[in-house]
């Protein structure tokens, strides 16, 4: 963490590597450098911040004022990095509670803007000039990307599918069916698997990525040539979770022209090169075959449920899980990284699991960080911000969940709903 | 990278892996599917059997067994030995004839297919003419006479099947010697037999369908006798004398002709309808056996009365005073009398029967004729199979017990040895002591002796007696009433018809040190037993367990709870039961696990599951594990199909005396729910041919129903709380993807009966991709699974690792997914479904020893997946070692059939009446290894010697001839590749060379090549079987 981040070293070595930072915090500064061609991770930079300002609890949001004077986001490694490399000579960071993040303040000419402004009532400039809320990207989820552009023919998409939750069905049907292929001996005829049927409002067709009568190719990043419709079927079921199907579409007419250099830039579109905003997601990987450990997102861990043995209750045959004893909360875990996809609100958590990091490390704590997340969005608006120093009354706060009318889960009686993302106990 | 840096590594694993794990199917067990011929060679001793589907085996003495099939996938109609040598012709329905030979070949003898034929008639002629109907065999090896349906007799020269026109009987020259009137305008219609005078091999006798009989002088190529029967013929019969000829007839009489000097003979010297009076139906077979004192034995099938009987499958044995109506439970195929001396002669000492569904062996020199129990060839079906169950390594004390007890419920049979007794089996013996259990729909238990190539018969339990049932008490051995007539005598087992399908096993759990058994049923029944070699009576007491914890608005709607006999009730020696749980709802059992030592047995069924302790008889836990949503486990999965098949059952048992040849076709009943997911696919199998194919894809969800039911339950001694105190532990998965884990709290053993056990709650695992949980096994500190309970105590296994880590692997229908233990994190995985789309159906942990290095061996995984496909994944790397595709997938039945062992073996249905053995361990392999001595013949020695490879080989075979069924591309191409390179002396050469001196490197260049290179080597032929 400190390997680029050094705080006395900007005042003391003026050398052209370190960039002076200073950071905003309401009426706060403070003031450090980092390395201009080694930044490191944002989240590194993140934690960073929250130490200084020691406002370790809370959730921000990041900006930074770029050489236009435009106030723009810093929350992924890539524009992280870009602000940075373009710092001149100061880097300018403003810090904003979450909650209290205004949206139109960012954008072009938005801090040239705010400064005009700024004698003025905030409130009278919303006013005045109403404007459209566009969230921030992170406020979204990602339902679905092109990936591998550069890597992949033209005639062939690869499209993921994220299943958060489950509040959308993944929604398509596949059927056998035969292609034309070009070999050596001109042209034959394999048998292929095609979408056959789109489920309307699904997510599959509400990403207008697939259509019907493409033909599968790949299920991630193994081919279906030779395999039954059953086992393709078994195999996007068990991949449902983060499904990568390479498709050729039917329709070849909207295919990727790849240019020249397609860089992040247009990351909406390719998502090969920016992919840093959501959690889990690999660099790309030439060739065909994607270890399927390095697929492993966090939304695929298990959940587990540990109860405490300390206060056994002498008939402990049933299943209500409101006797199980929730074990106290594992030792704080460090700030939390904030760019994972924020789940749907529906998210429930209770303080007596631990998510089951995958391999890659970095979903060791993501779980619980989304308990305080989504307990943070849950509840801004009923004064309870800090969720951790309230660790023995998170019953109370689920119980209140339980009633709060506006959840339209009902919660069984007793057991565990099984509905993937909720666990209660 | 990876694959570079250890590239030396992998070659060296590859190595390992050859000598770990090699496939073989290795024999059948049971009984064949659907027979349809039967043969006899009483000089070499051997029968053979002819199925529908074109098999044929051959069977000897126990352990001599064979087996071919013919590349056309049409019926053996006929089966005949050559006389006085090792070779047989099968007639198939499809007018082929085919020769087979058994040839030794490296001190074992292999079924051989050496030459086919079929009949070609004149030019235009219409096909009847040469549609073979009957075959003889002349004893003097040479010629076949083939009678046809268009009423010629053909002669062929074998071998080589030479057709020998000029000495052709055609229908036309009979003609020309019987008299006008006795012809009239009809025709001979097809020859029905054909028989060669016992004395003199140089004549014949020819019986056409109409009745018309006539010896034909094979010298003079002229008839001799003739017999004007008037009524259809159905056999002959011509005594060992040579002077009497037996013709039997579709009316349900037979007659007695003389051989005289008169050339005709309008009228039979005795004309009998044995059960008379009223219209009768056809005998089909007739024979005569004379003793040399006293009169003799008259033999003959069918011939009842039509009304009252005619439904029956009868083979009435009369001599002297005696008459017995033997009457099988299925259709009766052929049988034959086998006597005590050799070639045919001496006393007749048994009748072998074969009808459809056994092989029922009748001793005719013990008073009361009774029984053999056969050796092999056991069926397997008598009733249903539901479930299986493999014990491996059996101690011999408990293995003496079981056969003591299994000694006292054969009384009944006959003490003769075996009559079959050709060939010798040169099989080393069994390596160990193995039981199969098979559980069946009338609710009994069968042990089997699986150490060998023969499953034999050990035991039987019925768990009937517990309960109240509405069978019916009479046994099927009793006689019948006395005067009845036909007197009739029940004999065979078969009865497929269950009084009561609630009584159907479907789990069992056998305690191999402490005889301790729990078997549970259809109607959530849980029976534990123990092991009493003395009679004794027992009252059981029936605990109840509410698994739905009062869960509400639920109505079961399916069967109801077994009523429980509430006196005692005595039970003979064996496994008698002393406790009883049973399940309310009473929904299927679907899974159990059994704890000898702690003295707990757990259960489970689609609703939940609980923990019963057996030594202080109460409930220790119950747990519901429904999904409020998943009102199809609550109502009862076959409510409705029940209810039609109990209205039903009535007027089935009624039919059911007449026809019990209607065959069952599936295992097990409907109510099996652990192959639910199986069954649905079969089901959108049969779909597939009627909408057009597509698949939905979709996440699995919590509303699929069944997510509640319990698939697997497992007890371990493992660190659940904390890395520094074990404690007992039990662990459930269900059909969701959930595990449950419960700490088990133990009373110190002097207080185990009077203070109580208690459970609690530890851990809940929800697997995200919440496929079904199919196996939970928990790895000691060095990554080996836990030994089994009172394996450590018995001094059978090394006691765990207790200083390490312990590790938890959840093994679901998609990933084998490994967690640390006791705080649950995931630590490895192996996604096998996201991989090649392939579900784990089947999973058992085996041992798999070195071929190579005496005391090496590794445990692994052994899974059979939905795809049919056998793989080995290691432990506890969880890596994939081999794949090898054992079972079409399609055969859902066979692979929800498969058990294995624990030493790299399994079994699996592959009829309802027959387990195929496999093998996957390149150390173990039960094998048939048997050869018969010819007699000596100069036509035998064709066969080229052939270069004695690997005198100490590993006991590889490869059966090319076996049931196409299975993988039948993969065959192919290996034997013809193994056909051409061992008729090659170059490379035979080579193989040897190499053998003498570097036999790895030859292993590795060949084995590349072409899968089982190993074989080639110490198989050296492209035999069936040796």
């Amino acid at each position: 963490m400190n390997r680029s981040f050094n705080k006395s070293q900007s005042l003391r070595y003026l050398d052209c590597t370190a960039v002076e930072v200073k950071s905003k915090y309401g009426a706060e500064f403070r003031r450090f450098s980092v390395d201009r061609f080694k930044p490191g991770k944002f989240e590194e930079f993140y934690k960073l911040i929250l130490h200084i300002h020691r406002i370790t609890n809370m959730e921000v949001m990041l900006g930074y004022a770029d050489v236009h004077g435009d106030l723009l986001p810093i929350n992924n490694d890539d524009n992280f990095c870009k602000a940075v490399s373009t710092a001149n000579p100061l880097l300018r960071v403003f810090i904003q509670r979450q909650e209290e993040v205004d949206y139109s303040s960012f954008g072009t000419n938005t801090l040239t803007r705010k400064k005009k402004a700024v004698v003025t009532l905030r409130n009278d400039v919303n006013r005045k000039r109403p404007h459209i809320r566009i969230g921030m990207p992170q406020d979204f989820r990602p339902v679905s990307s092109i990936i591998d552009v550069d890597i992949l023919p033209e005639s062939h998409r690869r499209v993921r599918l994220y299943r958060h939750g489950s509040d959308k069905p993944l929604g398509f049907y596949i059927r056998d069916g035969t292609s034309v292929r070009v070999t050596p001996h001109g042209l034959e005829k394999v048998p292929g698997i095609f979408i056959s049927r789109m489920v309307p409002g699904g997510l599959a067709e509400s990403t207008g990525l697939l259509a019907v009568n493409d033909e599968v190719l790949e299920v991630n990043g193994i081919e279906v040539t030779g395999k039954t419709l059953d086992q393709v079927t078994d195999m996007m079921i068990a991949n449902s979770h983060n499904l990568i199907i390479t498709v050729k579409p039917v329709n070849q007419r909207n295919n990727i022209v790849r240019s020249s250099r397609i860089s992040g830039s247009s990351g909406q579109s390719t998502d090969s090169g920016s992919s840093a905003g959501f959690a889990g997601m690999p660099p790309p990987i030439a060739g065909h075959s994607f270890p399927p450990d390095d697929l492993e997102s966090d939304e695929e861990s298990d959940i587990v449920i540990e109860s405490n043995l300390k206060r056994p209750s002498r008939r402990s045959t049933s299943s209500t899980a409101s006797r199980a004893q929730p074990q106290a909360m594992p030792p704080a875990p460090p700030p939390p990284p904030p760019p994972s996809p924020p789940r749907p609100p529906s998210v429930i958590s209770t303080a007596s699991f631990h998510s089951q990091p995958s391999l890659n490390g970095a979903g060791n704590h993501n779980l619980s960080y989304k308990l305080h997340r989504d307990l943070n969005l849950q509840h801004h608006h009923s004064s309870t911000p800090i969720i951790r120093e309230s660790n023995g009354s998170l019953h109370k706060i689920l119980n209140t969940l339980r009633t709060d009318p506006r959840h339209s889960l009902a919660l069984p009686r007793g057991g565990v709903e099984e509905d993937g993302t909720v666990i209660t106990l | 990278m990876k694959r570079f840096r250890r590239h030396g590594q992998e070659t060296h694993r590859d190595r390992l892996k050859q000598e770990l794990y090699q496939f073989a199917k290795t024999v059948e067990h049971g009984f064949p599917h659907q027979p349809s011929a039967l043969g006899y060679s009483p000089n070499l001793q051997l029968l053979a059997i002819g199925t529908r589907s074109g098999a044929i085996k051959l069977y000897g003495a126990p352990g001599v067994e064979f087996m071919g099939l013919h590349d056309e996938n049409a019926a053996v109609t006929q089966i005949h030995f050559l006389p006085h040598q090792g070779e047989l012709i099968t007639l198939l329905d499809d007018n082929s004839l085919h020769m087979w030979t058994l040839r030794a070949h490296q001190g074992l003898s292999e079924l051989l297919e050496v030459g086919r034929f079929t009949l070609t008639g004149p030019p235009g002629a219409p096909p009847s003419v040469t549609r073979v109907t009957a075959v003889l065999a002349h004893s003097s090896g040479e010629l076949l006479f083939l009678g046809t349906e268009g009423g010629h007799v053909f002669v062929v020269e074998v071998p080589g099947f030479r057709e020998l026109e000029e000495r052709n009987i055609s229908v036309e020259a009979v003609q020309q010697r019987v008299p006008e009137d006795y012809m009239g305008r009809r025709n001979l219609e097809c020859v029905e037999a054909l028989q060669e005078n016992p004395l003199n091999p140089h004549q014949i006798l020819i019986g056409y369908s109409r009745g018309l009989m006539l010896t034909w002088d094979l010298d003079t190529n002229c008839s001799r006798h003739h017999f004007l029967g008037t009524q259809q013929l159905e056999s002959v019969w011509w005594t060992p004398d040579g002077q009497q000829i037996l013709s039997s007839h579709s009316d349900g009489s037979y007659c007695q002709w003389t051989l005289n000097d008169e050339d005709r003979q309008a009228e039979p010297d005795k004309h009998e309808m044995p059960y008379g009076t009223f219209p009768c139906k056809a005998i089909s077979k007739i024979m005569q056996l004379s003793t040399k004192q006293g009169p003799p034995f008259l033999i003959f099938s069918g011939g009842m009365p039509r009304a009252s009987y005619g439904d029956r499958h009868c083979i009435s044995v009369i001599h002297s005073k005696t008459h017995v109506a033997l009457d099988f439970t299925s259709r009766i195929i052929d049988y034959f009398a086998t006597t005590s001396g050799a070639q045919g002669k001496g006393e007749p000492s048994a009748l072998v029967v074969l009808v459809e569904e056994e092989l029922v062996v009748v001793d005719l020199e013990t008073e009361g004729w009774p029984v053999i129990q056969t050796p092999y060839l056991a069926p397997l079906h008598c009733s249903a199979i539901t479930c299986s169950h493999h014990v491996s390594n059996i101690p011999l004390k408990l293995w003496e017990r079981i056969r003591a007890a299994g000694q006292h419920q054969s009384a009944h049979y006959s003490r003769k040895p075996w009559p079959v007794k050709g060939g010798q089996n040169l099989a080393p013996d069994a390596p160990q002591r193995d039981l199969l259990l098979t559980g069946h729909e009338d609710g009994t238990v069968r042990f089997w002796d699986a150490s060998g190539v023969c499953l034999y018969p050990l035991y039987k339990l019925s768990t009937a007696g517990v309960f109240h049932a509405d069978a019916d008490t009479t046994d099927n051995m009793n006689h019948g009433a006395e005067g009845e007539w036909p007197p009739f005598r029940k004999v065979g087992c078969f009865d497929p018809y269950s009084d009561d399908p609630r009584l159907g096993i479907q789990k069992i759990h056998l305690c191999k040190y402490s005889g301790y058994l729990a078997v549970a049923g259809t109607a959530g029944q849980i029976v534990v037993l123990e092991l009493n070699d003395e009679p004794a009576e027992q009252l059981v007491e029936g605990t109840l367990a509410d698994l739905l914890q009062g869960q509400e608005g639920f109505r079961w709607k399916g069967h109801t709870r077994l009523e429980v006999r509430e006196e005692a009730v005595a039970f003979p020696a064996g496994f008698q039961p002393f406790a009883l749980v049973q399940c309310q709802p009473p929904a299927v059992v679907t899974s159990l696990a059994l704890h000898s030592e702690w003295k707990l047995v757990a259960f489970g069924t689609s609703h939940g599951f609980g923990l019963y302790d057996y030594q202080q008889k109460n409930t220790v836990l119950v747990r519901c594990t429904l999904n409020p949503s998943d009102q199809l486990a609550l109502e009862g999965p076959l409510s409705r199909v029940k209810s039609i098949k109990k209205s039903l059952r009535q007027s089935f048992r009624r039919i059911r005396r007449s026809r019990v040849s209607v065959r069952k076709h599936h295992v097990g009943n409907a109510a099996k729910l652990q192959e639910i997911n199986a069954r649905l696919e079969a089901e959108a199998l049969q779909e597939m041919e009627l909408a057009p194919v597509q698949r939905k894809i979709e996440a699995r969800s919590s509303d699929d129903s069944f997510t509640g039911l319990v698939r697997t339950l497992y007890f371990a001694d493992s660190f659940l709380s904390d890395g520094s105190h074990n404690s007992p532990s039990l662990w459930a998965g269900t059909n969701g993807g959930s595990v449950f884990a419960y700490t088990l709290r133990l009373p110190p053993s002097d207080r185990r009966m009077e203070d109580p056990i208690t459970a609690y709650p530890a851990k809940e695992i929800q697997l995200m991709h919440r496929a079904p949980v199919v196996g939970i096994v928990v790895l000691d500190g060095r990554g080996a699974p836990l030994p089994e309970p009172l394996e450590v105590a018995h001094d059978l296994a090394r006691s765990p690792d207790m200083h390490n880590a312990h590790h938890l692997l959840v093994i679901s229908e998609e990933q084998f997914k490994m967690f640390t233990l006791p705080k649950v994190s995931s630590k490895l995985k192996l996604k096998l479904t996201a991989l090649d789309g392939s579900r784990v159906r089947k999973v058992g942990v085996a041992s798999f020893g070195s071929s190579r290095v005496e005391d090496y061996s590794e445990s692994g995984l052994v899974v059979l997946t939905n795809q049919g496909d056998l793989h080995v994944i290691s432990l506890p790397s969880l890596k994939m070692q081999v794949r090898y595709p054992c079972v079409r997938r399609e055969d859902v039945s066979g692979i929800a059939s498969c058990v294995f062992t624990k030493y790299g073996q399994g079994f699996y249905l592959i009829s309802p009446s027959e387990f195929e053995r496999f093998s996957l361990s390149a150390r173990w392999l039960v094998e048939p290894r048997c050869l018969v001595e010819l007699p000596p013949t100069p036509s035998s020695s064709a066969s080229k010697p052939l270069p004695r490879a690997q005198p100490d080989g590993a006991a590889v075979q490869h059966r090319n001839f076996r049931r196409d069924r299975e993988n039948c591309e993969e065959n192919v191409s290996p034997r013809v590749m193994e056909h051409a390179l061992l008729n090659d002396e170059k490379v035979l050469q080579e193989i040897q060379r190499s053998l003498e001196g570097d036999q790895t490197s030859y292993l590795e260049h060949h084995s590349k090549s072409k899968p089982g290179g190993g074989k080639l080597i110490t198989n050296g032929g492209e035999s069936s079987r040796e």
